[in-house]
């Protein structure tokens, strides 16, 4: 027992000293904020603000588009009166980035709805005209029908939408933002850290055999007991990575709820702080261990039959992907949480280590589902524990070739 | 074998130990027995057995057949961990380590408490001249250093029995006689010493028991000079005090004489099978020689290795069953 307690210390003493902790530890919750402040301005439309509008209408069309767009707050709308090389100059203008695009309209636009935008980021400059342009172009036509501009003003408020999750049947004080953030929070963390602590375990086994460490080691203390241990050691060392996460996410979030009442407010429609509950807290926590446990006994497995970082490195990509799977299917779970896949994905053991707290955090689950993935997870991290660490006995001695998928199951009957 | 005094129990007995390979045969029905505060020498080619023999002493490797005592038990080298010191063949530590660490954690795989295992590497390390590195990662240390650092994790424990494979192999000479001086005094103070070697010469020095093991299998085993005096006795080394007398014709009989090198005034020679050396001095005399020198000569632990190993395996050293 002391001995395990020695290849724990030694695992995390080791690894918290060196540098590289210490700037993920500082580094990760700044490119966490970085990611998530990105992705808010990409909700924004990639900054399509500064428009023209190329007015070929014959009646008042063009000048009321205009007043309307810039009206709305979100674009710096001129009306161009179209003329012979407008479109080349408004062009030129685009390119030197002084505009961010033009929008033509014709007199087709009334009848037809047809108005042509043409800029540097169409994609996005389609996403954010096409309701604001449609609703100017409705309220025109309304008033060119003869109603009374005070009832098409009415007519014209926009909608908002405030969305309420219902959790057991409460209602939660969350909103979708913040269910959607969240998921995608513990989704992203829990597939970087199993993956990262994975190869961590992977790499430490590998040292040992490389240098021949494990000899020594082995003649001292029974296999099982040193790739307990090193588990062990390295899952304390993500604990610890975390609390520094926590307290470091804590205070930048205390920080960002400031920040947004200035300028980044766009950025928090779609990515809202998030109501971190000590439901979500322990499902999160569990999770993590299990997937951690199940993971890392196979990348212990792969580095025990590896005898190079190279072959390592190949080995250890059938595992890595299907962490990487589970954290795709993330965003498809997060659209319909309810879904089959989603409900496979949170059962399987290799995957729910990601699929279920994402679930958690974006939908309404039983109870039921969450015992019973807890449960594969679990039996799933005996029987996988029990054959890695055969694999792992046999083949921390092992040098030379890797072992084709015979040898491997000849080594999982003898040890 | 000629043991005069009642053995006393062996600190490591090997009962017809077997073990193979999915292609070949590592250990035959290997039997030795190791007494205590002896240094024992395992002896052979590459690819004799010899790392395969050790692993399965220090329960690295699980016998096919056969059984591994130590300290009188059955149980494997993990229950008496404490009280066995292993330097595998090959050599690594962690790199990233500082000297110190690496010490006291080896010190407590062991079984040495922190504290002790500290002050006994402080120890060490002042003595092998090493005190001002203590602090230093592995990887800065020149490689000498790292074996000097390696040895003292064998022996920071205390071990009533140490295994080294192939212990001198790769060590620069001033490293070698660190070593040796240290090997000597841990048995001065009573531990027993098993090494392993493919070098004759250095194990002719070290040993006081020796096997000598090819393919596998055991081809001697006993006290060296035991194992020498039965082995030996076949060469004559005579010189002559001026007259020679009829050597020549004496000599020249084949049912005494095997082989000689004759030199005129001195003579080097091999005896024929069976032939009694007492017969050659009488010869000799009868035949009017005068001697100044008449010296039954043992053979050298190299001679004897190679008659029994045969000069291809034991210079090649190459297994010549693969």
């Amino acid at each position: 027992m002391r001995k395990i307690w020695a290849i724990v210390r030694r695992e995390f003493v080791e690894r918290v000293r060196t540098r590289w902790f210490w700037i993920g530890a500082l580094l990760g919750p700044v490119l966490f904020g970085v990611v998530f402040f990105l992705s808010g301005q990409l909700g924004r439309g990639g900054g399509v603000k500064r428009i023209a509008i190329v007015d070929g209408t014959t009646t008042r069309v063009g000048a009321r588009l205009a007043e309307q767009l810039d009206q709305s707050g979100a674009f710096q709308a001129v009306r161009v009166p179209v003329a012979d090389g407008v479109v080349d100059s408004l062009t030129a203008e685009v390119r030197t980035k002084r505009l961010d695009g033009f929008l033509i309209v014709t007199d087709a636009a009334i009848d037809s709805g047809k108005v042509e935008y043409r800029g540097s980021n169409v994609f996005a400059g389609k996403g954010v005209l096409q309701r604001p342009v449609g609703e100017a172009l409705t309220v025109v036509r309304l008033e060119r029908a003869g109603v009374d501009p005070q009832v098409v003003a009415r007519a014209a408020l926009p909608l908002r939408l405030e969305t309420r999750k219902i959790t057991r049947g409460e209602t939660a004080g969350e909103s979708a933002a913040q269910s959607f953030s969240l998921a995608y929070f513990m989704g992203t963390i829990l597939y970087t850290a199993i993956l990262l602590y994975g190869i961590n375990v992977m790499s430490s086994v590998l040292e040992e055999k490389t240098t021949r460490m494990v000899e020594v080691l082995v003649s001292s203390l029974r296999p099982f007991q040193l790739l307990l241990g090193k588990i062990l050691g390295v899952g304390a060392v993500s604990i610890f990575q975390f609390l520094i996460w926590g307290v470091a996410g804590r205070l930048l979030l205390a920080r960002r709820a400031r920040l947004a009442a200035g300028d980044v407010g766009g950025a928090d429609e779609l990515f809202q702080v998030p109501h971190v509950t000590g439901a979500t807290f322990a499902i999160f926590m569990a999770y993590f261990l299990g997937g951690f446990f199940l993971y890392s006994a196979m990348f212990a497995a792969v580095g025990a039959m590896s005898s190079t970082e190279q072959e390592a490195r190949q080995a250890q990509q059938p595992v890595a992907w299907m962490l990487v799977l589970s954290f795709i299917s993330m965003f498809a779970m997060l659209n319909d949480p309810g879904s089959a896949l989603a409900v496979t994905l949170s059962l399987v053991p290799f995957s729910s280590p990601v699929a279920m707290p994402v679930r958690w955090a974006a939908g309404n689950l039983p109870a039921s589902e969450i015992v019973l993935s807890l449960a594969i997870l679990v039996a799933a991290i005996g029987g996988v524990t029990w054959i890695a660490a055969r694999i792992y006995r046999v083949g921390i001695l092992m040098t030379g070739k890797r072992p084709n998928l015979k040898e491997l199951l000849r080594w999982i009957r003898t040890a | 074998m000629t043991s005069v005094a009642p053995a006393p129990t062996p600190i490591l007995v090997l009962d017809r130990v077997h073990k193979a390979f999915a292609d070949h045969t590592a250990v035959d029905n290997l039997s030795l027995a190791v007494p205590p505060g002896v240094i024992y020498g395992l002896l052979g080619p590459n690819g004799a057995g010899k790392t395969t023999t050790i692993r399965m002493i220090m329960d690295i490797l699980q016998p096919d057949a056969g059984s591994v005592r130590l300290f009188g038990a059955p149980a494997g080298s993990r229950v008496h961990a404490g009280r066995i010191g292993y330097l595998p063949e090959e050599r690594g530590l962690y790199r990233k380590m500082r000297v110190l660490d690496v010490l006291v954690f080896l010190g407590e795989m062991k079984g040495m408490e922190r504290r002790r295992a500290r002050r006994s590497a402080g120890e060490w390390l002042e003595r092998l001249g090493l005190a001002q590195w203590r602090l230093r990662r592995i990887d800065e240390l020149s490689k000498g250093m790292q074996q000097k650092v390696q040895f003292i994790s064998t022996i920071l424990h205390e071990p009533a029995l140490v295994v080294l494979d192939e212990a001198f192999a790769g060590l620069d000479p001033v490293n070698a006689q660190v070593m040796k001086d240290v090997v000597l005094e841990l048995r001065a103070r009573g531990a027993t010493i098993l090494f392993s070697t493919h070098i004759m010469e250095q194990a002719e020095k070290l040993c006081e028991h020796v096997c000598i093991i090819a393919r596998g299998r055991k081809l001697v085993d006993g006290p060296l000079g035991d194992i020498k005096r039965t082995r030996g006795g076949h060469h004559l080394v005579i010189a002559f005090d001026g007259s020679v007398g009829a050597a020549a014709r004496v000599f020249a009989d084949t049912t005494l004489v095997k082989k000689v090198d004759d030199y005129g005034q001195y003579a080097e020679v091999e005896l024929a099978a069976g032939a009694d050396p007492q017969r050659v001095l009488r010869d000799l005399v009868a035949s009017g020689a005068r001697l100044s020198r008449f010296e039954l000569r043992e053979p050298s632990l190299l001679k004897i290795f190679i008659d029994l190993v045969g000069p291809e395996a034991a210079q090649a050293g190459v297994r010549t069953d693969a």
